[in-house]
């Protein structure tokens, strides 16, 4: 019993918790070019939690956050340099851009230096599928989202669809995703278009499909800024009226600026500000440091990213060491972040977490809910 | 060959080959950041001196270069890739594509040669535009080669990151790639075509008219300097892993071009400069970006600041040193004297060897400029061994004449004729090796290379280039010049205050390097246009007793156009009188001083 006891002991000694000092996180995001308009934000809310946790004493009392930053220009080659600055500091984890493919080029600085990265706000879930054991997202997948809306227009009664598309990032072809789920619901796809990122002028487009013989009940696209506004602007003058769906690109502080044009238009995005949810939480948090409103739930992404690394020194018991980081994060379980509950457990890194669907209105936001999707009706994922 | 003395290229290899080596041992030993900091500036430089290699030696600004630089990133990329990323991330590729996987060192190789003939295909159109049309093209370039890898997505992920390539650059690949572009950058630039084009640089007209055909070596410079740029794209795509078409693009465009320029175009010395320049610049800048702590003042984080710092080194560079921090010449050529002639007058074999009597004949030549008739109708023979002098009055169509019959024009109507041989059509060149070479009115120097190398540009670009070395340096010493074989020819007629008196008796120079030009073409007829404008009495005399002695000793023909009548006089077996484009007169001397037609159009009525 002694003995036992002893060992118990010993055990629990060696189990004791060995917490280090600081964790050093790197993060390589676009504060510039294409992506800004994310990854800015991303990085406001990512400094608000670490900025909490580190006036806290840090992770656990004990561990504080270290950041370096470096801007990667919405670009490839730019990602590929910075990662690799940043896996030479030493950092424990990596915060990667937020479109798969900055973050793709990543890849192999990524596996080979063994560190885990979690990509700000890729939504494409080839990135983890292509980027192995190191690679992680932070937000909820393209094919989840696409069956998530197209369950809803469903549900609206629409039955005929349009998707619109650019084959130029992975994230902008979710319309494909769309369709397959819309088609399996038992929808008609009428057609569709493509075009390239940073367009503009889309009245071709628009023209063709004003002509069709029967206007289709949705139009879907998961285009952003700059291209979705011009998009949704020529489709409204060409005189078509389908409900326009978008995806999380154009969860942005643009698409509530749109007046008339704007108004109807349904998206998804990772989550809603309900009344006494963490999100609303977040978003007085956010008002009361930068002393201006949440535009975006961007920043609440940025919030839940750190708690995802907070959540996964502890898992790890305090460890900073980056193999044993990224299996804690593998196995993470109900982290609760400031959009929704996240889980990594049993996915191969694109997290499970809530996809709340909003609608413009009075320039404003209108909550239609967060339906969980029929797993069965989520497309695979795929390199398109 | 090189044209350069052998002390130059020597110092200039093994100051590459050490620093190159220094640098990397003290990044090494500095550890994996500055390895990988040099590594960069190495590709860069690769592709700086690669446009260097264009831009630099022809003048025409490229915008277009990083064309080159990614079709070299893509075609070896696709050869590197691992079959099985292949298949994961481009599905549609053909299958001999899919299948293929080489070894770096190869694709290196395919990626250049594939680069090579797709530069040769794009020069042969490109070539055909001059100045900024060339310019603007090159954009153009650009813009369809960056199209065409976003449009291609079947073989290029189109806009998507091209990623999974193996990262195989090592510092000491890029080293020793780097060390082997300089060193080729280095010997075009003095090598026969690089000399060649560097005249055609400086003064196109001349460099034709001594048997320079400038499409020809811009090209060879476009093809090399295009493989250089592959060379450049193939080792940075595998030193990254992972790229898309916008690192080919605008932005890395200005970034090289930036080094290139505030370095300085026209030497690999100013593309080394350069390089160094920007890289310590933007990796100082780069630190700065994410907000810095400067003597307990917080600065916040700005991004963009490396953008703006090059935009403004730039500026400095345009306003204080706009031929670049290195200027015009290589480091090397400051440190070591230049080529250096015996000014003792040596009768080679060269000298002695019998001219082609063939005169040559213009026939009814009519030249026409819109409404206006330049020259009507007028048929003339230069003879060898005789001085002809060509005289009018100012527009009288005496230079339009010399052009015609040099090639600069094509005449409106009329054949220009030598023997059998018919070059009516001929361009400057070709006039230039059969044997007729010309001076201009208005000084036409290669400003920026020396005195010999002014000379042996004619030497090496006419007569297959034989005896070149003999040929130039006979004409050197035939005209004098050998004291300022090694000086620029801009600075013969420029002298500082103190030196005024020499800079009076300099002033001349330039001229007599121009026909000193013209001899080393080993010609058999020679035109002057107003050889003796700007000089002295004592000058214009110096130069007629060395005119007559070459047309005496060696019988060169000569075609002479001056406003010094005296000198005409003189000099002239025969004499042709131009009046508004007609000939009104012809004859020996003193037949045409009492010809009243010509006192007419000289003097008017009396």
């Amino acid at each position: 019993m002694k003995k036992l006891l002893t060992l118990t002991t010993i055990g629990a000694l060696l189990a004791a918790p060995s917490f280090a000092d600081t964790l050093r996180i790197g993060a390589a995001t676009a504060q510039t070019g294409g992506l800004a308009p994310y990854d800015a934000p991303v990085m406001e809310g990512i400094h608000i939690a670490i900025d909490e946790i580190n006036a806290a004493g840090g992770i656990g009392g004990t561990t504080k956050i270290e950041l370096i930053e470096k801007d990667v220009r919405s670009d490839a080659a730019q990602t590929s340099i910075a990662v690799q600055e940043l896996v030479d500091t030493g950092v424990s984890a990596l915060i990667l851009p937020c479109d798969a493919d900055p973050s793709l080029a990543a890849i192999g600085i990524v596996s080979s230096a063994e560190i885990p990265a979690i990509s700000t706000c890729a939504s494409s879930p080839t990135l983890p599928m292509i980027g192995g054991d190191y690679m992680f997202a932070n937000f909820p997948g393209d094919n989840v989202q696409a069956t998530v809306s197209a369950a809803w227009a469903q549900e609206q009664g629409h039955d005929t669809a349009y998707i619109i598309y650019s084959p130029d990032s992975q994230y902008t072809t979710m319309p494909l995703y769309f369709a397959e789920v819309f088609e399996k619901m038992g929808g008609t796809v009428l057609g569709q278009d493509t075009h390239s990122i940073g367009q503009q002028d889309f009245s071709a487009i628009a023209t063709r499909i004003a002509a069709l013989p029967e206007q289709p009940d949705v139009i879907m696209t998961s285009s952003y800024e700059p291209d979705f506004p011009s998009m949704l602007k020529a489709l409204r003058s060409a005189g078509v009226t389908s409900q326009m769906i978008g995806s999380d690109g154009i969860d942005s502080p643009t698409t509530f600026s749109l007046g008339e044009a704007g108004e109807g238009v349904v998206f998804t995005t990772a989550g809603y500000a309900e009344e006494g949810s963490p999100l609303e939480a977040f978003n007085a948090k956010y008002k009361e440091t930068t002393g201006k409103d949440s535009e975006t739930v961007f920043n609440a992404v940025g919030y839940d990213l750190i708690k995802v690394i907070e959540a996964a020194v502890l898992a790890a018991d305090g460890s900073t060491d980056p193999k044993a980081l990224r299996d804690a994060i593998a196995n993470l379980e109900n982290v609760q972040g400031a959009t929704s509950a996240i889980t990594y457990k049993g996915t191969d890194g694109m997290p499970v977490r809530q996809v709340s669907l909003i609608r413009v209105k009075d320039a404003g936001r209108e909550f239609l809910g967060s339906p969980s999707p029929d797993a069965a009706l989520i497309p695979a994922p795929r390199m398109q | 060959m090189t044209t350069s003395p052998a002390r130059h290229l020597l110092a200039s290899l093994a100051g590459i080959i050490v620093l190159a080596i220094t640098a990397t041992l003290v990044a090494s030993a500095l550890g994996p950041a500055s390895e990988r900091i040099l590594t960069v500036f190495f590709i860069s430089l690769i592709a700086v001196v690669g446009m260097g290699v264009y831009s630099g030696n022809s003048g025409i600004l490229s915008f277009g270069h990083l064309s080159f630089m990614g079709v070299g990133a893509y075609v070896s990329g696709l050869l590197t890739l691992p079959a099985q990323m292949k298949m994961a991330t481009l599905p549609k590729l053909p299958d001999w594509l899919a299948a293929a996987e080489t070894g770096f060192f190869s694709a290196i190789l395919i990626a250049v040669v594939v680069t090579s003939v797709l530069a040769l295909i794009v020069g042969l159109a490109l070539n055909r535009l001059e100045g900024s049309a060339a310019t603007i093209a090159t954009l153009g370039l650009l813009i369809i080669t960056h199209g065409v890898i976003i449009g291609w997505r079947d073989v290029t992920r189109g806009s998507q990151s091209f990623f999974g390539v193996p990262r195989e650059t090592t510092l000491w690949a890029a080293a020793v790639f780097c060390i082997l572009a300089l060193i080729a950058a280095r010997l075009y630039r003095d090598s026969v075509s690089g000399l060649r084009l560097r005249a055609g640089r400086e003064n196109a007209i001349a460099a034709g008219a001594v048997g320079v055909n400038i499409r020809k070596e811009r090209l060879i410079s476009w093809v090399l300097s295009a493989a250089i740029m592959a060379l450049s794209g193939a080792l940075i795509a595998h030193f990254l892993g992972a790229f898309s078409p916008k690192k080919f693009y605008f932005a890395d465009t200005f970034l090289l071009l930036a080094m290139l320029i505030v370095g300085g175009m026209s030497t690999v010395t100013g593309a080394i400069t350069g390089a160094v320049t920007i890289t310590l610049v933007t990796e100082i800048l780069r630190r700065f970006e994410g907000g810095f702590n400067l003597a307990g003042l917080e600065m916040p984080a700005v991004f963009g600041t490396t953008q703006i710092g090059i935009g403004l080194i730039i500026l400095f560079a345009m306003f204080r040193k706009p031929d670049g921090l290195a200027g015009l010449k290589e480091l090397e050529e400051r440190f070591f004297p230049g080529h250096r002639v015996d000014p003792a007058q040596t009768v080679t074999a060269g000298a002695v060897k019998p001219v082609d009597p063939t005169p040559l004949q213009g026939q009814n030549l009519t030249m026409r400029f819109g409404g206006l008739v330049a020259v009507r109708d007028v048929s003339i023979t230069v003879n060898s061994g005789e001085i002809l002098g060509l005289i009018g009055p100012n527009g009288s169509g005496k230079t339009t004449l010399l052009n015609m019959l040099s090639g600069v024009l094509a005449p409106s109507e009329g054949t220009v004729r030598r023997g059998d041989t018919d070059l009516t059509q001929a361009k400057p060149y070709e006039v230039a090796n059969h044997g007729i070479a010309r001076t201009f009115q208005n000084i036409r120097l290669f400003d920026t290379l020396t005195v010999y190398q002014n000379v042996l540009i004619a030497a090496l670009s006419t007569k297959n280039g034989e005896r070149a070395v003999e040929r130039c340096e006979t004409a050197i010493q035939a005209m004098g010049i050998s004291q300022f074989a090694g000086s620029d020819a801009n600075t013969l007629s420029y002298g500082d205050q103190r030196r005024v008196e020499i800079a009076r008796a300099l002033a001349c120079e330039p001229r007599r390097v121009e026909i000193a030009r013209a001899l080393a073409c080993e010609p058999s007829l020679l035109f002057l246009d107003e050889p003796a404008a700007g000089m002295n009495r004592e000058e214009t005399d110096d130069l007629m007793a060395t005119l007559q002695k070459l047309t005496g000793d060696l019988g060169l023909g000569v075609l002479i156009v001056d406003h010094d009548l005296k000198l005409i006089n003189q000099l002239c077996d025969r004499i042709m009188v131009l009046n508004e484009g007609a000939e009104i007169a012809q004859g020996a001397p003193e037949d045409i001083r009492k010809n009243p037609a010509v006192i007419e159009a000289y003097l008017g009525h009396s």
